[in-house]
């Protein structure tokens, strides 16, 4: 479902943050992206999110290459790939119900329809309770759930998360990495770039192992380090 | 329509958000686009006054005192059919004497003035008072029945370069305000997009497009520069109204405009032009802030 071939990704400053990166992500897949800062786990998430380009190599998903992607296409794109920061990236002046109805703004969804996919994802993330609040009224992982609901509210095939529980303490984080497999669970490709080994150890997935922008293992239920 | 919802409610939060800066950027655009349409109004009645000058304009054809009654119907049938001519009057001396005495009836002419100093003369009116200096000079050629030619050709000359003037000095109003107010709304809107960085970005990380992103910030251009032309609008209307009559009443022969067509039209163009300019500036800065956010 996503190819990534053979991927380099150097910046301007001559910093390469991948290199020669080549593997596949199956549909329904859990994957980790695990490593050290700097690794190139992020940028990999970005160049699969179209926020920025591969200096050579493609990207495929769904057969589709990224290359060939104008950047009219690049919001549609992104209405299929739900993305958790892990700064969240929440509005603070709106609340809970706001912040994930916002991502159904640009779609022709009735009032009805779209308070009704709110409440549902809502409840996913059980939050139902706290909808009429505001973000700075909540603890750190509620708002992480806010940013998953916002992420998922639409359905999207696949979920990408760029270190989602980098500022939780291990409870939430724990609580968080369930939700993802909950989410996982109903059909949704989830690839989660982290660096927390106590949650990659313990909830075990397919691990692919980055170490200075290239890839040093490809393991199905791996541990976080060899 | 529920896009043009979302628009406009999420315009209202803009505006309500920066509620300072919007009233300063009102009070700064209604005020341009007052002077703007001053100036329109001006010029309007400027030209009104050109037209109404020039439509009295005639050529008085004063005769040789040597030439016959037989000459003087041919030299009528000559300036009659010169282009442009619309008719061709004799006036005789003594209805010009009498009607110049009249004209001065608190001087006592005839103290000064023993005998009729007037010649017989021709009045001639044009069909187009454009031509009025060519028909002078083609009428002046004929030195056997007439010496002196008048013609209101230096108010004439005067009024057209006036409003020449006026034209030039309008064009560069127009471009310096427009500019001003474009800049105004410009920058206006783009505190309103700084301050909405982060909704931005999100928008766009969610999927928005840049038309969907823009357009709260479009609607919050027209509603600026739409809302403060029409204060202007209705500002000038009041104003135009009660400072045109107060200046009737002490002029009652001035001619001033007070058509209705051509006053709307003024007050509609305020408007328009408000509304476009902030349109316009909306889309300039939050095209520009895309670019570097998206």
């Amino acid at each position: 479902m996503i190819r990534i071939k053979n991927v380099r990704k150097e910046y301007a400053s001559g910093l390469v943050a991948l290199d020669g990166v080549d593997f596949r992500i199956q549909k329904n897949e859990f994957v980790y992206l695990v490593g050290a800062s700097g690794a190139g786990k992020s940028t990999l998430l970005r160049l699969m999110f179209r926020s920025e380009h591969p200096t050579e190599g493609e990207i495929f998903i769904d057969n589709f290459s990224l290359n060939n992607l104008k950047e009219k296409q690049v919001p549609y794109l992104r209405r299929s790939i739900g993305f958790v920061f892990q700064d969240f990236k929440l509005l603070p002046k709106r609340t809970v119900y706001e912040n994930v109805a916002f991502a159904l703004r640009f779609y022709n969804y009735s009032r009805s329809r779209i308070r009704r996919q709110v409440s549902q994802v809502l409840e996913l993330v059980n939050l139902s309770s706290k909808m009429h609040h505001l973000p700075s009224q909540l603890s750190g992982g509620e708002q992480q759930r806010i940013c998953i609901a916002r992420a998922i509210v639409n359905n999207p095939p696949i979920l990408l998360a760029d270190e989602p529980t980098g500022s939780l303490d291990p409870d939430t984080s724990w609580e968080i990495m369930q939700l993802l497999s909950k989410i996982n669970a109903r059909q949704t490709t989830v690839i989660v770039a982290t660096h927390n080994k106590g949650i990659v150890d313990d909830i075990r997935k397919r691990v692919v192992a980055l170490e200075k922008g290239k890839i040093i293992r490809d393991q199905q239920l791996g541990a976080y380090d060899a | 329509m529920r896009h043009l919802a979302f628009f406009i409610s999420e315009a209202l939060i803009g505006i309500k958000r920066s509620a300072l800066m919007m009233f300063i950027a009102v009070v700064t655009i209604m005020v341009t686009l007052l002077v703007f349409g001053l100036f329109l109004l001006m010029s309007a009645n400027v030209n009104n006054l050109a037209q109404f000058i020039s439509s009295k304009l005639e050529v008085r054809v004063f005769l040789n005192e040597t030439i016959t009654r037989r000459d003087i119907e041919d030299f009528q049938i000559k300036i009659a059919q010169m282009p442009h001519v619309k008719s061709v009057i004799f006036v005789d001396k003594k209805d010009a004497w009498a009607l110049f005495k009249g004209s001065f009836s608190n001087m006592t002419l005839s103290d000064l003035v023993s005998e009729n100093p007037l010649p017989h003369a021709l009045k001639v009116v044009l069909s187009n008072n454009e031509y009025i200096k060519d028909v002078a000079m083609q009428i002046s050629t004929h030195k056997e029945y007439s010496s002196d030619v008048a013609y209101g050709g230096v108010i004439a000359e005067r009024m057209s370069a006036f409003s020449a003037w006026l034209s030039f000095v309008g064009v560069v109003l127009v471009v310096f305000l427009t500019v001003a107010t474009l800049f105004i709304i410009v920058n206006t809107i783009r505190l309103t997009v700084i301050n909405r960085q982060d909704e931005i970005e999100i928008m766009s990380l969610v999927g928005a497009t840049p038309g969907f992103i823009s357009g709260p910030f479009i609607i919050e251009g027209l509603l600026l520069g739409g809302g403060s032309s029409f204060i202007s609008m209705v500002l000038l209307r009041f104003f135009y109204d009660f400072f045109a009559r107060r200046f009737q009443e002490a002029l009652p022969y001035f001619p001033l405009v007070f058509q209705s067509s051509v006053l709307n039209e003024i007050y509609f163009f305020v408007f328009l032009l408000g509304a476009i300019l902030g349109v316009l500036g909306a889309y300039i800065s939050i095209s520009k802030l895309l670019k570097e956010t998206v």
